[in-house]
């Protein structure tokens, strides 16, 4: 591949949002491509807004994405996912998980909080962006963990046209990067969102 | 992340890691046999991983109890022939800054490798201070990487040019550097551990008459230095030649320009800085003497746009200078390479895609989106011991100075946050100054050893009013649960050997007990010591996880809920949440998320109804 391809990976602190570029960069790196990211430590490990950055390719010179640059947005949790919505350039593929993780401004009013929710598919076409929203938690919890909705997210992105790596190869990183005890509902949840993106 | 195997395999080989693991495998080939550090973001993983590495390599690695202690336990070690390294953040600069400027004078015998962690964007600090002006300030060369590559080829070369000039090395790298994630070739190193020795030499003694003579050394020194970059291969010119314009710009910046050049379409003449103190001037000359324009692309401070430009009127040569000076860049924040694109194109042209649109679609959901900020985790000690706290302070209208970290966070009480140790020096001001209300002061344990310590003393010594809480969590938790000295130092005991009547020591989760103790403490005169001790939450959460061990959740009856809002608005636990269905009277309820709540309890003792106790394990 020559062109690099620019993504980032969104969600609330605790989701398993550095799992998933963990696996991502595994396979990426098996196949002999160059991958650079960005995470952020230290304040916002739990709880807090989370964004990480990826670039694969061969000529990888600086770590983030300016707005207007990625070509898929994967998100853990629908606000997260709006709100990072403009690195997504025109036409990008936003494939994010229909969970609502309340914030705590949310949580002090019910009623607006509820409002809210409706409102923000509403939000996110605003955006010049192709949406592909995922079951994500129920499909994890079919797949018998409800941890796993980074990886049902997962699959539904080995789905997406131009990614650079196929199904075989996240399927075989993400064998190398869940813990062992837990590798089968890992790949149940994976094949439950490559379905889930295949329907879409 | 790393494994240690890979980060201490001596073989050839590429690695995914961080830049700071990139950072630690060089301090590793370059064979440091000391390292000493306190742990800060950005740079604690570097520390993590050499003070992880030193146990199977054989070498001396501590968390020492600030950077000041860990600067000057490393610079002994190099003044006895030994490599030797510390690293901080770049507030950690300020604690280490009294040692730092006269060991520049002194100078070293063994490597000795100063790693800094610059944080532009604050995204985990209280400002963005740069530190490359070290290099002026303190007259310390400094070393720029602009990738996790270099930040390990420069951390190894930094222990080089430390001997063959006997001076510290910083090597500067920032949040997008440290953090960044990507494939570093690691090559083959010598293991050779040697014995230290200390030669006998007035140099190390910072007494006036022989700092005095020590200056114009490190003068000549810096010179040398500045002689010697050419040859080193430091200073980079790429790109076509041509006189029009030329960039200027060095670490993560340079990572940002080549990207917007790409973008934009354009070549353009770049000169990277690897060195940017002292600064290659014969390089820097060459470069810009045929050229009409020259450009800086830097963050924050124009560090080196003012000196350059210094340089140029001090050579007689003109270009027209665009920079911070110019406003095509900020002063403040990180950069990315949309802003270096737009920056260069405003200068040289080029094309660049509009992201209008965007904007406007931005524009119109700020407001809808909601603020997310880090919260404490469920469980959290500090947050029962801030939700106990902020009844007693309210209804005292009490003044409250915290300090530096997790309980940063809390959201009811804190009125100052300054910088480490500053909560207790500032209740003592306070105190002198406001008479009819009570003064607080909050530190954590690791905070405490760090300059809460000096800060205690001289409470005592001046007996000031005050209540200090000390949050005993049993580690440094905020910045990956590094150990310190509460491990086994008792804080109690030492508040109590420097003269502190009032010293209690309760469980933070114990609510009815904590609230009489604090009441109790504002009736006694001098200063108090309260310690709320327990293990942090997380990491007792995550030690039960992997141990197998059950945790005992809570749960909250759907019927007797009233939805008051005391644990989700209030309290704010994570773990807790409004539900999707209603109950028997058609209301929501509040409910616990079974794979969060860690069973601390605390709700259960707020809830106004007692709609909420242990959950009855169903799968037993």
């Amino acid at each position: 591949m020559s062109k690099t391809y620019q993504m980032i990976v969104c969600g609330v602190g605790g989701q398993g949002i550095l799992t998933i570029t963990d696996i991502i960069v595994i396979a990426a790196r098996k196949k002999g491509l160059h991958v650079l990211g960005s995470e952020v430590h230290g304040m916002a490990q739990k709880g807090g807004s989370v964004v990480t950055n990826l670039k694969i390719g061969e000529k990888l010179h600086s770590p983030t994405n300016p707005i207007g640059t990625c070509e898929v947005l994967v998100g853990l949790e629908q606000n997260e996912s709006l709100r990072y919505m403009k690195f997504l350039k025109p036409g990008g593929i936003a494939i994010t998980s229909n969970t609502v993780l309340f914030p705590i401004s949310w949580k002090k009013d019910k009623e607006a909080a509820e409002n809210a929710k409706e409102k923000i598919e509403e939000n996110i076409t605003k955006f010049d962006v192709k949406l592909v929203m995922i079951e994500a938690e129920n499909l994890a919890i079919e797949a018998g963990l409800a941890l796993t909705q980074n990886i049902v997210l997962l699959g539904a992105l080995s789905q997406v046209e131009e990614f650079p790596l196929t199904e075989d190869e996240l399927r075989n990183a993400l064998k190398q990067r869940v813990p062992v005890k837990y590798v089968e509902q890992n790949l149940k949840a994976f094949e439950l969102g490559i379905k889930a993106a295949k329907i879409l | 992340m790393a494994k240690l195997e890979e980060l201490i395999a001596n073989e050839e080989n590429r690695v995914l890691c961080l830049g700071n693991e990139a950072i630690a495998r060089g301090a590793i080939e370059a064979g440091v046999q000391l390292f000493a550090a306190y742990p800060g973001t950005p740079s604690s993983e570097a520390s993590t991983a050499i003070i992880a590495a030193s146990k199977r390599l054989g070498f001396y690695a501590e968390w020492s109890t600030n950077e000041k202690v860990a600067f000057e336990t490393a610079y002994a070690a190099s003044i006895s022939g030994i490599r030797a390294m510390t690293a901080c953040k770049h507030v950690g600069i300020n604690v280490l800054a009294d040692a730092l400027y006269s060991a520049a004078y002194m100078g070293t015998k063994g490597g000795f490798v100063l790693l800094v962690g610059d944080d532009p964007h604050c995204f985990s600090s209280q400002n963005e201070q740069d530190s490359r002006w070290l290099g002026v300030s303190a007259q310390v060369p400094v070393l720029e990487p602009s990738n996790p590559q270099e930040a390990k080829e420069f951390t190894k070369l930094a222990f080089e040019i430390s001997e063959k000039f006997e001076s510290i090395l910083v090597v500067r790298s920032t949040t997008r550097i440290s953090h960044a994630r990507s494939d570093v070739q690691f090559d083959k190193y010598e293991t050779s551990l040697r014995e230290g020795d200390f030669e006998k030499s007035n140099r190390y003694k910072c007494l006036p008459a022989l700092a005095r003579a020590n200056h114009p050394k490190l003068v000549a020194k810096m010179e040398s230095i500045k002689e010697w970059i050419p040859e080193s291969g430091l200073s980079v010119i790429e790109g076509q030649n041509g006189i029009e314009y030329g960039i200027i710009t060095s670490g993560i910046s340079y990572a940002y320009v080549k990207d917007a050049l790409e973008i934009l379409d354009k070549d353009s003449p770049i000169l990277k800085l690897g060195m940017v103190a002292p600064l290659d001037e014969k390089t820097i000359l060459e470069f810009a003497r045929d050229k009409k324009n020259i450009i800086f692309i830097e963050e924050v401070d124009p560090y080196l746009e003012d000196r350059i430009s210094a340089l140029f009127i001090q050579n007689g040569i003109v270009p027209k200078i665009h920079g911070k000076c110019s406003g095509i860049t900020k002063k403040y924040h990180e950069l990315n390479s949309r802003l270096v694109a737009e920056a260069l194109q405003s200068v040289i042209g080029g094309e660049l895609a509009s992201v209008g649109e965007i904007q406007k679609a931005e524009g119109e959901i700020t407001d809808f989106i909601p603020f997310r900020p880090p919260l404490f985790c469920p469980g959290c000690q500090h947050r029962a011991a801030f939700w106990e706290l902020s009844k007693v302070v309210r209804k005292n209208k009490g003044i409250f100075a915290s300090d530096i970290g997790c309980y940063s966070l809390d959201p009811w009480v804190t009125d100052t946050i300054l910088c480490m140790g500053a909560g207790i020096s500032m209740a003592n001001g306070f105190s002198r100054v406001i008479k009819d209300k009570p003064i607080f002061a909050y530190i954590g344990d690791s905070t405490f050893f760090h300059t809460g310590l000096t800060a205690l003393a001289n409470a005592v010594y001046h007996k000031a009013n005050i209540n200090i809480l000390v949050l005993d969590n049993r580690m440094t938790a905020m910045t990956g649960f590094q150990p310190n000295p509460t491990e086994n130092i008792d804080i109690a005991e030492v508040a109590k050997s420097l003269g502190v009547e009032y010293v209690v020591v309760f469980d933070p989760y114990d609510f009815e007990n904590g609230k009489k103790i604090f009441e109790d403490a504002l009736q006694h005169e001098g200063p108090t010591v309260i310690i709320m001790r327990k293990i942090c939450a997380n990491e007792w959460w995550r030690q039960q996880r992997r141990s197998g061990q059950k945790i005992e959740v809570y749960h909250i009856d759907p019927e007797t809920c009233i939805a008051c809002g005391t644990c989700i608005v209030q309290y704010q636990c994570p773990a807790i949440s409004w539900s999707i269905e209603t109950n028997s009277k058609g209301k929501k309820y509040s409910i616990i998320d079974p794979s969060m709540c860690t069973g601390c309890s605390v709700c259960s003792q707020i809830c106004p109804v007692e709609a909420i106790s242990k959950a009855v394990d169903i799968d037993e």
